[in-house]
């Protein structure tokens, strides 16, 4: 009681009709900002708002879809002017998304779509996967070269981004396999790498155990990529091993300069984070823009790391 | 002069007035313009056009739909008709409509004089309108009006602390059991995974139940399962730290690795879409006085739970056998009764959890749950129970609930970022445990 009258005193006393330069508030709520890509996508969510007078609220949900849908009712109470979401789960996260439909606040989505049903997305930007797959498949026939050999493939098959790299990949291996006697690139084993260090490392060592002649591995991310690294230089086979990470985070290409990881096909957080929010003032303005937007990744090898002004 | 016992005072209201300090430190920093969409608010704008236009002049009518939109469009509507004015085209939508509207006015060539709005459409127009109007010229005339706005925190808002509530009511449930056997001197670990293996055992029931199109019936019925499995979970560990001795911690600790596993593995690691909408009933309905169903359950079990500890017998046996265990078996309570009463009890309440977490996300989740023991945990300490056993009040936990609560939802509309939130949780839970310990040097402070 105490505190509502202590408030309302506290309310009355400024004046009515004031008018602030502030034009809203955008909220970004991403699967975690632990992984640098997804601060980073916030980071220039932040910088282009600004250009374009908004401030924005960015939360951390840490993968957990309960806080994720928490965070959708603390956004609603604040009166955001439109939501950048990142699932913590795709389906889950539904009920959120349609309150905030309900309140006619516009929710998009980056990197990762929402499926659940019966909710309004009103814009997407991502990479796209399955050309950045692709690329894996065809940086693996290079590191491979004409002898080919046995791949270890380390996927995330929850994440449905994941499932397409892995995609594009096999794509690109099959059709380099078609035809040949000599040279296939067999694809030995697909293990759960989790997208992260600790499990990549544990798959790697097992698949070690299995396949002692291993020639390559592919991993849905540089984490899992750094953890298969980990396995394969206990088992001194580094020079051997040929890896193929995903993402282009930092630690990954300055795997690369190093030479623990042949080549990354990278995504482009920054080109998505201000798209993003180029496609929010269109919508705010009523203007076209394209509703599911891909981002192409480009591959980076060795010799663009040389040339990298951010790595040592 | 009388002497006052504030050392006394100060463990009875000391979390209130810590919640207190929360509530006035947020809304200061929450205080923001807020636009008001009532239909007092029609009325007034309504009549404020009418003073400046001319009577019968040409207006439109444009809110942002969602929330209060289309009532907000309709209220206008309507009094701008009573006071004399045309109102040509009401619009309620997204921008693009917006933009659409005013473009097929633009084209009527009929000049227009106002445009009521919402804050929302008032931005966009404010920030569209001078370009429209270059190619349609009978709208450079156009005024935009929009409701008078005034100051209010986003943090007291009535439904942010809705909003608040309904967010601690799972833990705020769970706490009342994990209160139970903290003054017995236990502790529970395993009430997390519960909540996952909870909605897991609920959606599956219902799956089995009523297949892809279950019943209300089956809703029902699986519901029961989840809550009742995870009784009979808590009456399993109440039989281990009775009748084997074993400590609780590790009874707790086990049972939290098992039910997590079988979490994952009865749900073959996917989380289980209830194919029922009205499974969210519990989780997000609001069927009596706009208040959320989860919280009136809450406040119900937190009663209950407060006239079971105060004034019945179950309540004085739970204090002695965490006072003193010997003396109170001496004294003819029955010590492993009430432990295992307070196993189960608390077994059935992070069912509970589980299931309205399950119909919050529509969803049975093995993911779900996680941390929130130590949520649980932390509530219940910070409400002032102690961890020696013996001591706390039903009522403290409720309070503890809701500063973790506070503390979150705070933190999350001023966008505090995330590492901080967990720094700033610690540090209540410190400031918690050094007021439990004052309390019980009894430091004493009077006034002269």
């Amino acid at each position: 009681m105490a505190v509502l009258s202590l408030a309302l005193v506290g309310g009355s006393a400024f004046a009515e009709n004031e008018t602030t330069t502030k034009k809203g508030t955008i909220a970004y709520t991403p699967l975690t900002l632990s992984n640098p890509f997804f601060k980073i996508i916030g980071d220039h969510i932040t910088a282009e708002a600004a250009k374009n007078g908004y401030d924005t609220l960015m939360l951390d949900p840490d993968m957990d879809v309960k806080k994720q849908s928490d965070q959708f009712d603390d956004f609603i109470s604040s009166g955001v002017t439109a939501i950048i979401l990142v699932p913590c789960d795709r389906l889950s996260i539904g009920p959120a998304v349609k309150a905030a439909n309900a309140e006619g606040i516009p929710v998009f989505t980056v990197d990762a779509k929402c499926a659940a049903e019966g909710v309004e997305i009103v814009g997407h930007v991502g990479t796209d996967n399955f050309q950045g797959g692709e690329l894996a498949g065809q940086a693996m026939i290079k590191a491979l070269g004409e002898s080919g050999g046995k791949v270890l493939v380390l996927d995330f098959k929850k994440a449905h981004s994941c499932v397409l790299r892995v995609a594009g990949f096999k794509k690109v291996i099959e059709a380099h396999n078609a035809g040949r006697t000599t040279g296939k690139i067999e694809i030995v084993a697909e293990l759960n790498g989790n997208g992260a260090r600790t499990e990549g490392y544990q798959s790697t060592a097992d698949a070690l155990q299995a396949h002692d002649d291993l020639d390559a591995v592919f991993a849905i991310n540089d984490p899992s990529a750094l953890g298969a690294y980990t396995a394969i230089e206990e088992a001194k086979r580094q020079d051997q091993i040929k890896i193929i990470g995903f993402d282009g985070q930092l630690d990954g290409k300055q795997a690369i300069k190093d030479g623990k990881i042949f080549a990354d096909p990278i995504q482009h957080p920054d080109k998505m984070g201000r798209q993003i929010v180029q496609n929010i003032m269109k919508y705010l303005a009523g203007e076209e823009y394209e509703k599911d937007a891909l981002i192409p990744a480009t591959l980076y090898d060795k010799a663009t790391a040389d040339n990298d002004p951010d790595l040592k | 002069m009388k002497n006052i016992d504030y050392a006394k005072l100060f463990p009875d209201y000391g979390t209130l007035l810590v919640l207190l300090l929360l509530c006035i430190g947020f809304s200061a920093v929450t205080l923001e313009e807020q636009s008001p969409t009532t239909a007092n608010a029609a009325k007034r704008l309504a009549k404020r056009m009418a003073n400046e236009l001319a009577p019968g002049s040409n207006v439109i009518v444009l809110t942002r739909q969602g929330g209060d939109g289309a009532s907000f469009a309709a209220a206008l509507k309507e009094n701008l008709a009573k006071v004399g004015l045309t109102v040509a085209q009401t619009v309620v939508g997204q921008p693009a409509d917006a933009r659409k509207a005013l473009v097929k006015q633009g084209e009527t060539e009929n000049v227009l004089a106002g445009i009521a709005t919402d804050k929302h459409m008032a931005n966009f127009c404010n920030a569209n309108l001078t370009k429209i109007s270059e190619t349609h010229p009978s709208l450079a005339k156009a005024k935009v009006y929009q409701p008078q706005s005034y100051h209010w925190p986003n943090f007291l808002k009535k439904d942010n602390v809705l909003n608040i509530m309904k967010q601690i009511s799972v833990v705020a449930i769970i706490a009342i059991g994990m209160t139970m056997i903290i003054i017995t001197a236990g502790i529970d670990l395993s009430v997390g995974s519960l909540i996952a293996f909870s909605g897991v055992i609920t959606a599956l029931a219902i799956r089995g139940l009523g297949g892809d199109d279950p019943a209300l019936g089956h809703l029902w019925l699986g519901s029961l399962a989840g809550v009742l499995i995870c009784g009979l979970v808590g009456l399993f560990t109440g039989g281990l730290v009775t009748l084997f001795g074993i400590p609780a911690f590790i009874a707790t600790l086990g049972i939290m690795f098992s039910a997590r596993g079988l979490a994952f593995i009865f749900a073959e690691s996917e989380p289980i879409v209830v194919q029922n909408e009205a499974f969210g009933w519990l989780g997000r309905g609001r069927d009596i006085l706009g208040l959320p169903n989860s919280v009136i359950l809450m406040l119900i079990l937190f009663a209950i739970a407060h006239v079971l500890m105060t004034r019945t017998s179950i309540g004085r046996y739970i204090y002695a056998v965490g006072g003193n265990p010997e003396a109170a078996r001496l004294s003819g309570v029955p010590v492993k009764w009430v432990l295992v009463f307070v196993y189960t009890l608390t077994g059935l309440l992070a069912g509970l959890g589980g299931v309205m977490e399950a119909s919050l996300h529509v969803t049975g989740d093995p993911k779900a749950g996680n941390l929130v023991e130590l949520q649980v945990i932390a509530a219940v300490v910070v409400g002032g129970t102690s961890l020696a056993g013996g001591q706390g009040k039903i009522l403290g936990t409720l309070i503890g609930v809701i500063i973790i609560g506070v503390i979150r939802n705070g933190m999350n509309l001023t966008g505090v970022e995330a590492h901080m939130q967990s720094v700033v949780y610690g540090a209540v839970i410190l400031i918690a445990v050094l007021v439990d310990r004052l309390k019980a040097k009894g430091i004493r402070l009077r006034k002269h």
